[in-house]
């Protein structure tokens, strides 16, 4: 197990260096100077003069990506353009908003759409998976920030029980109620993703329902929801758990659109609002993150995986 | 004869399949005959009847300009059907060339494949919004976009299918018996790949839909004055609490196709080669 995740771990060093050149060449596909970018509309011909210099833009593109890597691998990402701070405080701002957000909405996913799925799959061919399935497929169908207008049409102007938008820290008045703020948002984030887990959950089950240790412990008598649970269950989950690193990449992306509907300080609207403020110091830094934990996360689900199921060999 | 035979055995027992592909047909109805069927100019403004109530002459009321909505709904479907076809297009084209390539001839694949791993670590909808900074927002561009973020799921998905019939026997005897590799490639094993690269397809165009009403809605996608359903709802939102008909249909309309098109791709994987079933990642 050591070695394999050693050796996974070497095999993640070219992808994230290949990644990181294309968040750098980002810089440099945007038509014009680099310097004047980073810096800019308002910045003066001697400001963009010194950048260039600290950028070493007049170096050969490959010396300045490794003076960019050295000082990214450093922490120094940069300073935004439009708050004047270094990206990594600007991202720093952000992460509790979008952390606290992710984990809501994953506590939905677990709590509303494994139960569902685990429903749907024992009841297999009924009126009940039938509805549950094409129910499933529906919410997966729906535009998130639709679905996140209609509940603050709903929830929030109509009977009022939620806040439609902003969200204050937990450390601010009003403390751990501050969550109310979220409550809207992650079920938002969480209905197209419950849904395919849902999907997952039924069809895995299925697979598990068909093998040959499930049919010996019917065999033997043992009670069904005994087989359900223990046999087919928690066998299942070990494809859910696969599908993990997929449920990440996904709530990443409609993060950045709820976050946008409610209006909250998370990373994800940080990225929207980079954009159209052209700060793209912000925009590689968040990018580069994101990619990084992505790509950890992907080894840390193939990681559980194999070692979840005996059959997944370690080479 | 064939195709109606392959047809009833994808529908058969499926009434809400059969629903979907009915619903998706008239989609294709109205772009194709917008100018007839549109009782009013998508683009035309009435100050005068702006947020008026559903009703006649205005089917599904009008918008703040006082563009009257169901015309500008039918208009829309014109976006929906040229994102959907164009995005399928780009990524299979482009996914799909480099996915049975690296099957293929392994040693390029080896250095392709890896590149195709790159750019997955880049999750979708921000690889769009990225892209999207670099270019001009236009429909071109967006179709461009899109198909690229699904050209990378395409290739690896297209890759593992070309593996599994590049160990066929079939494809043995063809290279055995002299055929050169653009006809192994072309006569014995896409045509085998057809059906599950419709499936994939179909799942595409869902998406796609999606991710365009993402990209219009953050205002990364088409230019406002398209009128597609992800720009009205886009545009209209703020005049949601006194004119709630204009988040209502655009919105019904995007989840009804994209919902169709899911059933309809459902339905198609079930019935094709079970070899290739679990390797489209379909809803």
């Amino acid at each position: 197990m050591f070695a394999y995740t050693f050796k996974r771990l070497l095999a993640l060093i070219p992808t994230l260096l290949a990644a990181s050149v294309l968040v750098f060449l980002f810089i440099h596909l945007i038509p014009g100077d680099p310097a004047a970018i980073l810096l800019g509309d308002s910045a003066t011909p001697e400001d963009i003069a010194k950048l260039s210099e600290k950028m070493g833009l007049n170096e050969p593109v490959w010396k300045q990506y490794l003076l960019w890597l050295f000082n990214v691998l450093q922490g120094d990402f940069g300073t935004s353009i439009f708050f004047g701070l270094p990206v990594l405080a600007v991202i720093g701002d952000g992460a509790e908003t979008s952390i606290l957000l992710a984990s809501m909405t994953m506590m939905w996913i677990i709590l509303i759409g494994v139960p569902i799925g685990v429903i749907s799959a024992t009841k297999y061919g009924t009126w009940i998976d039938q509805t549950t399935s094409a129910g499933a497929m529906l919410f997966a169908s729906v535009p998130t920030f639709w679905l996140g207008l209609y509940l603050i049409l709903i929830f929030s102007v109509g009977l009022g029980w939620f806040p439609s938008s902003g969200f204050p820290s937990l450390s601010d008045d009003g403390g751990i109620s501050n969550l109310r703020y979220l409550v809207l948002p992650s079920l938002t984030l969480a209905a197209p993703n419950a849904a395919l887990i849902v999907r997952l959950v039924r069809a895995s089950m299925l697979d598990v329902s068909r093998e040959d240790h499930v049919r010996t412990a019917r065999a033997k008598g043992l009670h069904p929801a005994k087989v359900a649970v223990k046999h087919v269950f928690r066998n299942a989950l070990i494809a859910v758990a696969a599908a993990f690193g997929f449920t990440f990449a996904a709530l990443v992306s409609e993060a950045v659109v709820t976050e946008t509907v409610f209006s909250l300080p998370g990373i994800g609207r940080l990225v929207v609002q980079s954009i159209l403020r052209r700060d793209y110091p912000v925009i590689q830094g968040v990018i580069l993150i994101i990619v990084v934990l992505y790509t950890i996360i992907n080894l840390l689900v193939d990681l559980a995986y194999a070692r979840l199921d005996p059959r997944v060999s370690l080479k | 004869m064939k195709i109606i035979a392959s047809f009833q055995s994808v529908f058969r027992g499926r009434i809400m399949a059969k629903l979907g592909a009915f619903w998706l047909l008239l989609i294709a109805f109205a772009a194709l005959a917008a100018p007839l069927i549109a009782p009013f100019d998508p683009l035309e403004i009435d100050p005068v009847m702006r947020l008026s109530e559903p009703g006649l002459p205005y089917l599904m009321g009008t918008d703040h300009f006082g563009r009257d909505t169901f015309s500008r709904a039918i208009y829309g479907a014109r976006m929906t059907v040229f994102i959907g076809l164009g995005s399928v297009l780009v990524a299979l084209l482009a996914g799909g060339t480099i996915g049975m390539i690296s099957a293929y001839f392994t040693r390029v694949g080896n250095v392709l494949m890896r590149g195709v791993d790159v750019l997955m670590a880049f999750p979708a909808l921000l690889m769009a919004l990225v892209l999207m900074t670099l270019l001009e927002r236009s429909l071109m561009n967006t179709v461009i976009v899109i198909g690229i973020v699904y050209a990378t799921t395409t290739a690896r998905i297209l890759f593992g299918m070309t593996l599994k019939l590049k160990g066929e026997v079939f494809v043995d005897a063809a290279i055995c018996s002299g055929a050169g590799h653009g006809s192994v490639l072309f006569k014995h094993i896409l045509p085998n790949l057809v059906s599950p690269l419709l499936v994939q397809a179909s799942f595409i165009f869902a998406f796609a839909q999606l991710q365009a009403a993402a990209l219009d809605f953050l205002g990364l996608g088409l230019p406002p004055e398209i009128p597609s359903w992800g720009n009205m709802l886009s545009e209209e939102r703020i005049y949601v609490t006194r004119a709630p008909w204009l988040l209502l249909y655009p919105g019904i309309l995007i989840i009804l196709s994209v919902f169709s098109m899911n059933l309809v791709g459902d339905a198609m994987r079930d019935s094709i080669d079970p070899r290739f079933k679990d390797d489209i990642a379909g809803v």
